[in-house]
């Protein structure tokens, strides 16, 4: 099998004095999507932001592409392939479209960051109508689109999506994870966090489940899908 | 009747309100701290300016030249050649920039580092104005200072003041004009002009408003936050030290005094955070627009009530004028003039305005 293209090590984490992640050792595989679940405030967003450097880690190791980057800034992680979009407050509310996109390639060549742009347009044709509107004023569809195109506009290897599907409808929900399945077809690795356990897993090759802090199961989607004993304790399902 | 002397005294005022607030407003936005060393950046611009002022003066064996030359517009006062003032505006600029790069690289971001939060900031700024204070005062009390400063330009470094060697016009009406006046109007405007070209037409202006709005997100996409803030911290030094050396030159402008360690920062810090305050805290231009608002009201509005109620002190409660405006801000319109202007009826009125190739935001 091919080398992870993330690996956390036995990490604790917080935000300062709160610990909220135990001693969690994880791998990312490349090339697949790896859904996390996990009741509300059991740290499934801490997780992500860990693997981004957002956090506090007390102990432990996380290492991209074989390199330790624990002790790494977000913004120097950002540059080694690691994209991130929020749960909450993904895009910059007081400027326009066209400067989000801009802003979000700030370090490519220009005539490279145009033709991304002309890209994200094919994927996304709603946000080429929306160029000088400024995003706080978009709905919440077109919001999330906007995150997703910030960050394909720098051609990340790893996508680290929380909860994209918060608060949409479901037609628009079912649209959002169609849209990450297809960016994991175009070859991006992609760490989803989900509410929708389900629809989820359905579409993710790896399930991890976080309970409390902590790592309660670790396999394929399909098994953890299947589980019917965590389901019903954890997720809400039957 | 508006007195002209009056209002180019005041105009100077404001400006370094102006300057002042800009600077204290940059910082509250990117570190969220008051900074309340703030004006004592300013006094150590001073000090820098007058000091390398004097040395070059002296190096270059310059004599003031208080003749005034007839000109087709009137009397014109040069003291000395340009390159003695473009001294002391670098001085005064760079030792702004390193007072206030000190204070975040030395002080608050090992703090932040440590997960400080918003009061033992504030309480750390506080420290490091006692310190420049101290400074300040073995500074312009040290022999070797007094020496320089007094020869050739005979400046008493604990009442610091050159207003004698400003550049003055006395027009053919017989009107005085400071050179002070058109320089700090000049620069509140040009400032204004220039952060809007850095803040809306510069990829690092889109940064920083970025790093303003969002700053994990900003981080997430590759932007070295931090790098940013300092960015800040250079634009609030220098606006600071601008401040300073004006006030080394207006120092009998409205409510300036002679510089010393602690006059006037002590006094003018209330009216700088009043400007922030009233344009708004979490506004670059409204910062600007409320220490120009501050200023010229400390001034009129103590004029209207001394001559409304015949009290002849009343220019001794200027800074309860400001005081009270900032009340009524907090009370009536919290987020100062930047939020009066992002009010939905202000929106709409300027909605009415057409503005060629600007599309329309806002709902469907
Ligand atoms: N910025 C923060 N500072 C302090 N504590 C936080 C912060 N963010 C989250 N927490 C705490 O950490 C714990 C885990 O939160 P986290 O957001 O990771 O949960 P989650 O699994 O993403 O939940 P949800 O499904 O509601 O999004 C919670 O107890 C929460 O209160
Ligand atoms: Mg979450």
């Amino acid at each position: 099998m091919e080398e992870p293209i993330i690996v956390v090590d036995k990490v604790n984490a917080g935000y300062e004095k709160l610990q909220t992640l135990f001693d969690v050792s994880l791998e990312i595989p490349r090339g697949k999507i790896t859904v996390i679940v996990g009741p509300n405030g059991a740290g499934k967003s801490t997780l992500l932001k860990t693997l981004f450097g957002l956090t506090k880690v007390y102990s432990g190791r996380i290492t991209f592409e074989g390199r330790d980057i624990t002790r790494l800034p977000p913004h120097e992680r950002a540059k080694l392939g690691m994209a991130f979009i929020f749960q909450l407050n993904n895009v910059f509310a007081e400027l326009t479209v066209k400067e989000n996109l801009r802003l979000a390639g700030h370090d490519l060549p220009a005539s490279v960051l145009e033709e991304r742009i002309r890209e994200v347009f094919e994927t996304f044709p709603r946000l080429r109508e929306r160029l000088d509107q400024k995003a706080g004023t978009m709905s919440g569809g077109e919001r999330q689109m906007l995150a997703m195109a910030i960050g394909m506009i720098r051609k990340p290897k790893v996508f680290l999506i929380d909860e994209p599907t918060a608060g949409l409808a479901p037609k628009l929900a079912r649209e959002v994870l169609e849209n990450v399945r297809k960016l994991n077809e175009q070859g991006y690795t992609i760490v989803l966090v989900e509410q929708n356990v389900k629809a989820g897993l359905e579409i993710g090759d790896k399930g991890v489940l976080v309970v409390s802090g902590r790592i309660a199961f670790d396999g394929p989607a399909a098994e953890l899908l299947a589980r019917k004993d965590l389901a019903k304790m954890y997720l809400g399902i039957s | 009747m508006v007195d002209l002397n009056v209002f180019t005294t005041t105009t100077i005022y404001a400006s370094v309100l102006a300057l002042l607030s800009l600077g204290i407003t940059l910082i509250y936005m990117t570190t969220r701290v008051f900074n309340f060393a703030h004006p004592r950046l300013s006094l150590v611009a001073a000090y820098a300016a007058a000091t390398f002022m004097a040395i070059y003066a002296r190096s270059a064996h310059l004599k003031p030249n208080l003749e005034p030359a007839e000109t087709s517009i009137g009397y014109v006062t040069v003291p000395f050649p340009a390159s003695f003032y473009l001294v002391g505006v670098v001085a005064a600029t760079v030792f702004g920039v390193v007072a206030a790069l000190v204070e975040y690289y030395a002080i608050l971001k090992p703090l932040l580092r440590r997960g400080a939060d918003y009061l033992k900031l504030m309480i750390a700024t506080l420290a490091y104005d006692f310190i420049l204070m101290a400074v300040l005062f073995l500074y312009n009390t040290h022999r070797a200072v007094k020496s320089a400063l007094s020869n050739p330009l005979r400046l008493t470094p604990t009442s610091l003041s050159m207003t004698a060697y400003d550049v003055s016009i006395v027009t053919e009406g017989g009107t005085f004009i400071a050179g002070m006046f058109i320089f700090s109007a000049a620069l509140a405007v040009a400032l204004a002009a220039a952060l809007y070209l850095l803040l809306y037409r510069t990829t690092l202006g889109v940064k920083m408003r970025a790093s303003i709005e969002n700053p994990p997100l900003a981080e997430v996409l590759g932007i070295n936050v931090e790098r940013i803030y300092a960015i800040a911290w250079i634009l609030s030094g220098a606006t600071a030290g601008l401040a300073g050396y004006i006030m080394l030159f207006a120092t009998s402008a409205g409510s300036l005094k002679p510089i010393s360690a602690t006059s006037p920062a002590d006094e003018i810090v209330v009216s700088a955070f009043a400007g922030s305050i009233v344009g708004g805290v979490n506004s670059i231009f409204g910062s600007i627009a409320g220490g120009l608002l501050i200023g010229y009201a400390e001034t009129y509005v103590t004029q209207l009530l001394q001559a409304i109620t015949g009290y002849p002190e009343m220019f001794q409660y200027a800074r309860v004028v400001s005081m009270a405006i900032v009340a009524l801000t907090l009370l009536f319109a919290p987020s100062g003039l930047a939020g009066l202007l992002r009010s939905p009826r202000a929106r709409r009125l300027l909605s009415r305005i057409p503005v060629p190739g600007r599309a329309r935001g806002g709902g469907r």
